[in-house]
């Protein structure tokens, strides 16, 4: 019986377009606009040149400060400010009058830079001008200080080596960004107008009142539309990570790069799905509650719909937060745990321990709510308008 | 056939309590067509609620082919069909065929059983040109004679509805009225609530007459007639309702 209400439900849901819609199309939508959104933002400045505005007086000896920095453009101006301003290079570089013969004569001499922080084009370049006059700053100390017959260890007493702890591509920090956020919304969206039809839309087209008067037991019912909707969900989680999967091997550069997991692939891509899987089931269970308490499809909406907003949240907690600084937390709390669990995956660890943490914490929670939820179906209040 | 002894319904509104049915008690017997009249709020789908298990009484005692609404519900499902309204009940986005298939497996019929089944109710209802066809675009004839169907896939003895003709046009209305006549002759037992004095006239039996939450009278409707000196159903209802609203006041 619960299988035959389960394809029933399945068969009609499916035949609505709306479902179809959100299901299969949206997250393809979604996932291929934030997956070349992300692609633009890693590879961001390669190969860009920016304009930079300098004075008439700019000659071969000041363009010489600027020697090594190939993607700045220099156009010369009688007033680069004004330059700037019309929007015709991207940052303004006045040097005070005869700049290059003072110091060499060691006399003062000063640099204005001109641009707009807000412009994230203006401050890349702002920022290699800046590095280009530090490195000329440098020279010139160094060859006053050589003039001198100083040492130059005196001004460099010792040297700094950065290393990375992680060996992975930093492109992956933002991947394991998108895709649970992505994911979690899809399954949101792909499960929720299913979720509000199966009861709220029962209860207001008068069907949920022709199914509670057959002999089949309430229960029965609950848990086969409570199936359908994790089905829908499961399917949604699980387009989205085919769709993300191929887009990233086929249409990406620098994001294809990042992600490689090694002999670990058919496990991190298992536990990536198991994972999906038991999210849309978590949030099929909130939203079937939703639903059951809504009168209208209207109401269950406006229910919903904050809760579905709560589950882009977790991202802001586990941007800023290491691989190896996920705790037990990170894993016990349903939602973030899709975030700390797929982080874990996108990074290549697979710990036994947190993936049972979450499975577990995530079932737990959920049958706590289907368990509310069956008490209210079984009393008349909640099953009839 | 169905016995309806003391009845109390009370809702709980918020934090007051409101009385839906006050002490109804009457009897349908096998083979009987009953209408349940009533103003708005009377009472009537409550009780109809209450007869189809859907709803518990707060006090009294409901038995249907004699079984208790609150010991047996699922017994008494499997004998009743019920139709809350006109045209409800169906799934827009299947097909009248698929629509009687699912309720068909709700209620426990075998693959044979619907199919024949299917087959007669089509027969009986006009449906073989639509029976195919996704019922959201069907107009409200098509869409009650498919809920009419829905409600008599499992061949119920009892059944019961509720405001059947309200919405409808002549000729649905008259679908549902030539219906009622077929399923008498079969011996159904059929108990419907109406606003509508002609076709409780040309229908019923006996009726029973609700106010407020309270029966006001049950009986045969030719008795009715001739303790009223009238024939006219209209005004025994109305001047019933004023004599009760009289004991209410009183």
């Amino acid at each position: 019986m619960l299988l035959k209400i389960y394809l029933k439900e399945l068969k009609d849901c499916f035949r609505d377009r709306r479902t179809l819609f959100l299901t299969v199309l949206l997250p393809i939508v979604m996932m291929t606009g934030l997956t070349f959104f992300y692609e633009q933002l890693v590879s961001g400045d390669e190969g860009e040149t920016y304009t930079l505005a300098v004075d008439q007086s700019f000659g071969k000896e000041e363009e010489k400060i600027l020697a090594g920095f190939d993607n700045i453009d220099i156009v010369k101006s009688s007033d680069p400010e004004k330059t700037l301003e019309d929007g015709d290079a991207a940052a303004a570089l006045v040097l005070s009058p005869d700049f290059i013969s003072k110091i060499e004569s060691g006399q003062e001499a000063s640099v204005t830079m001109v641009g707009d922080s807000f412009s994230q084009k203006s401050s890349n370049l702002m920022s290699l001008v800046s590095n280009a006059l530090s490195i000329y700053e440098k020279t010139v100390i160094s060859e006053r200080l050589q003039a001198q017959g100083t040492d130059l260890k005196l001004i460099q007493p010792f040297t700094i080596d950065q290393k990375e702890m992680s060996e992975e591509d930093p492109n992956i920090n933002l991947i394991a960004m998108l895709i649970p956020l992505i994911l979690s919304i899809a399954i949101g969206i792909g499960a929720g107008p299913a979720a509000s039809d199966l009861f709220a839309g029962e209860k207001e087209r008068k069907t949920m009142e022709a199914l509670l008067m057959t002999p089949v037991k309430r229960p029965t019912l609950l848990f086969a539309k409570w199936l359908t909707i994790a089905t829908i969900g499961a399917v949604t989680g699980i387009i989205t990570l085919i769709v993300v999967a191929i887009e990233i091997n086929l249409l990406t550069e620098n994001l294809r790069k990042a992600v490689s997991f090694g002999d670990n692939a058919g496990l991190v891509i298992g536990f990536g799905v198991l994972v999906s899987v038991i999210y849309a089931m978590f949030t099929a269970s909130l939203l079937m509650l939703t639903s059951v308490i809504g009168k209208t499809v209207k109401e269950s909406q406006s229910y919903s719909t904050p809760i579905m907003m709560l589950a882009v949240f977790p991202t802001m907690i586990t941007t800023g937060i290491g691989v190896n600084e996920l705790s037990f937390q990170h894993f016990a709390i349903p939602v973030l745990n899709l975030f700390s669990l797929l982080k874990e995956l996108l990074f290549g660890v697979i710990n036994y321990e947190h993936i049972l943490i979450t499975i577990a914490s995530n079932l737990i929670c959920m049958i706590i709510i289907f368990i509310i939820g069956r008490i209210l179906f079984l009393k008349d209040k909640w099953v009839m308008n | 056939m169905i016995e309806i002894n003391e009845v109390t319904k009370q809702f709980q509104d918020k934090k007051k309590f409101v009385t839906a049915l006050k002490h109804v008690s009457f009897s349908v017997n096998k083979g009987e067509v009953v209408g349940l009249l009533g103003e708005n709020g009377a009472g009537k789908t409550t009780l109809l609620r209450t007869i189809a298990t859907l709803l518990q009484p707060t006090d009294g005692t409901v038995t249907v082919s004699g079984y208790d609404t609150i010991k047996n519900p699922n017994e008494i499902k499997k004998r009743i069909g019920v139709l809350f309204g006109g045209e409800t009940g169906l799934y827009d986005r299947l097909t009248a065929r698929e629509n009687l298939e699912y309720f068909a497996v709700l209620y426990g019929l075998s693959k044979h059983e619907t199919k024949v089944r299917i087959d007669d109710l089509a027969k009986m209802f006009g449906m073989r040109d639509y029976l195919d066809r996704k019922v959201g675009g069907f107009s409200k004839g098509m869409r009650q004679k498919v809920s009419i169907a829905r409600t008599l896939i499992h061949n119920p003895d009892i059944i019961l509805f509720d405001e059947p003709t309200t919405g409808l046009d002549i000729t649905s209305s008259n679908v549902f009225r030539q219906l009622v006549h077929q399923l008498k002759r079969e011996g159904k037992t059929i108990l419907f609530s109406s606003h509508i004095m002609e076709e409780v006239s040309m229908l019923c039996d006996s009726v029973a007459m609700m106010h407020k939450g309270e029966l006001v009278y049950h009986g045969n409707l030719q008795e009715l007639y001739q303790s009223e000196g009238s024939s006219d159903l209209n005004y025994i209802f109305m001047s019933k309702l004023v004599r009760g609203n009289e004991n209410y006041a009183s």
